[in-house]
């Protein structure tokens, strides 16, 4: 173990970097569209209901090594052949909109629960003031959501984190692809990935204990 | 009361309201004078509530009119939060918003429609809590207040927006028996103020010792209407003579 971690602990680090980078990158753009679809989902509007229920069920019927394969190689072939448009991604960029997506579904369905959660009778109250709709969810809705929502969010966090992993099959430079250059080099796999799983046992621990004093610090002055 | 009974400050005419098939509000007209306390009595599933819902809107009326100060709130076009600024509501279950302190509660209307500086709302805010006899639990989040005091509370969240029609769902009806008075004490100081009030109760008593007037419903119609001596002690309706005998 030690002989792997001097010959190839910088390569290790770089690709726990790139694994924390892409998942980063990832939760940002999810946490845009779970916003999006979670409260497209609880507008009293069938259409906005129906666009979001149509996201959420897509995405979250499809695995996502699917969903990576699709999006890095299907896409830009489709392009390419269909329209005749030379695109083509990083595989960083694929990866990005596959955990956006991905995580996004789940992301809106936790914020359509959270959102739900809250007594109706807290909007009729807000609206019976003379406060609108946006307002209302706003300084009323949301901050009582956000509290219900927090535990799961975390959860779903670190279920993104780990599925970075899948994205080792579109090539992109994270643990688990950098750890299998390495054992295909050494042939120490039983060392490898003890270091690649405490890497991640790490990262998540650290994360976690980031979300605890989070959800602490929104907890605090309240009764 | 009868130089009172000039303005109209609610007109209803021939109200419905389904929800689906059910058909809740079946044909309703009434007038509601300014100064009046109007209380609504009937057995429970009668529209009471959802014809209380209807005044404010927070239930789309399915046929009908209903003109507050004569605005058609009905009317897709009007400003509904307009005219809820000057409806205040009071809910069977309270509804404070449980995130932010009895005092925030109060301003956090009048602030965000800027009907009121901040240093001015916190005033007029203490004000109305003093009026309902809460002043010293404005810092209290509502988890920590009885069944009585967030009613009171609530009432004054209502007051804070200046409202000159106040609509009362069943105020009492989620509370300890022992907690009923203090509310119903701040709900007799309003009307003694002057304020237009549309109270839907089981408090009989309290129909008979502060109302102007009582409507008896039942099955999404008016069964029966009149002063309320002369409902609660000589109802002539048979479904009215019924109800009044189970109750009290």
């Amino acid at each position: 173990m030690v002989r792997i971690m001097s010959t190839y602990g910088t390569l290790l680090f770089k690709a726990m970097g790139q694994t924390l980078l892409l998942a980063l990158s990832g939760l940002f753009f999810a946490c845009i569209l779970g916003l999006i679809f979670g409260i497209l989902s609880v507008l009293k509007n069938k259409i906005c209901n129906i666009i979001a229920q149509i996201f959420v069920d897509i995405i979250r019927g499809v695995p996502m090594i699917v969903l990576a394969y699709f999006v890095y190689f299907g896409v830009p072939y489709g392009l390419n052949t269909i329209g005749g448009m030379k695109v083509t991604l990083t595989a960083l960029q694929a990866g990005t909109i596959c955990l956006a997506l991905n995580c996004g579904a789940y992301m809106a369905e936790i914020i359509r629960a959270g959102i739900q959660s809250v007594d109706i009778g807290q909007m009729e109250a807000a609206r019976s003031l003379g406060l609108p709709y946006w307002r209302a969810m706003q300084r009323v809705i949301l901050p009582q959501a956000i509290r219900t929502m927090i535990p799961s969010i975390i959860n779903q966090f670190i279920i993104t984190l780990k599925d970075t992993s899948i994205l080792s099959v579109i090539g992109f430079p994270e643990l688990v692809n950098t750890a299998k250059n390495v054992v295909a080099n050494t042939f120490m796999s039983f060392q490898t990935w003890i270091i690649v799983a405490i890497m991640y046992l790490i990262i998540i621990t650290l994360l976690a204990k980031l979300a605890k004093i989070l959800e602490r610090r929104l907890n605090r002055g309240r009764a | 009361m009868a130089e009172l009974k000039q303005n109209v400050k609610i007109h209803v005419s021939n109200l419905m309201k389904n929800f689906g098939r059910l058909e809740v509000l079946k044909d309703i007209s009434l007038d509601i004078y300014e100064g009046e306390v109007v209380v609504i009595i009937g057995p429970s599933g009668s529209g009471k509530s959802t014809f209380l819902r209807c005044i404010n809107q927070l239930e789309e009326v399915s046929a009908g009119e209903i003109l507050v100060d004569g605005i058609n709130v009905t009317d897709k076009k009007v400003d509904i939060n307009k005219v809820r600024e000057r409806v205040g509501m009071v809910f069977q279950h309270f509804n404070l918003f449980n995130n932010m302190n009895v005092l925030r509660n109060l301003m956090l209307a009048p602030v965000d429609l800027k009907k009121a500086d901040k240093a001015q709302a916190e005033k007029n805010a203490m004000e109305m809590l003093r009026k309902v006899g809460m002043e010293d639990k404005a810092y209290a989040y509502p988890m920590q207040l009885s069944g009585g005091q967030k009613q009171r509370v609530a009432i004054a969240r209502a007051l804070c927006m200046n409202p000159d029609i106040m609509l009362f769902d069943e105020p009492t009806s989620a509370l300890d028996p022992e907690m009923v008075g203090e509310v119903l004490q701040v709900m007799k100081q309003l009307a003694a103020d002057g304020m237009t009030m549309v109270i839907v109760t089981h408090e009989i008593g309290f129909a008979r010792e502060v109302s102007d007037r009582v409507i008896f419903m039942d099955g999404g119609y008016i069964v029966e209407q009149g002063p309320p001596l002369e409902l609660i002690n000589n109802p002539k309706e048979p479904r009215t003579i019924d109800f009044l005998n189970k109750v009290l």
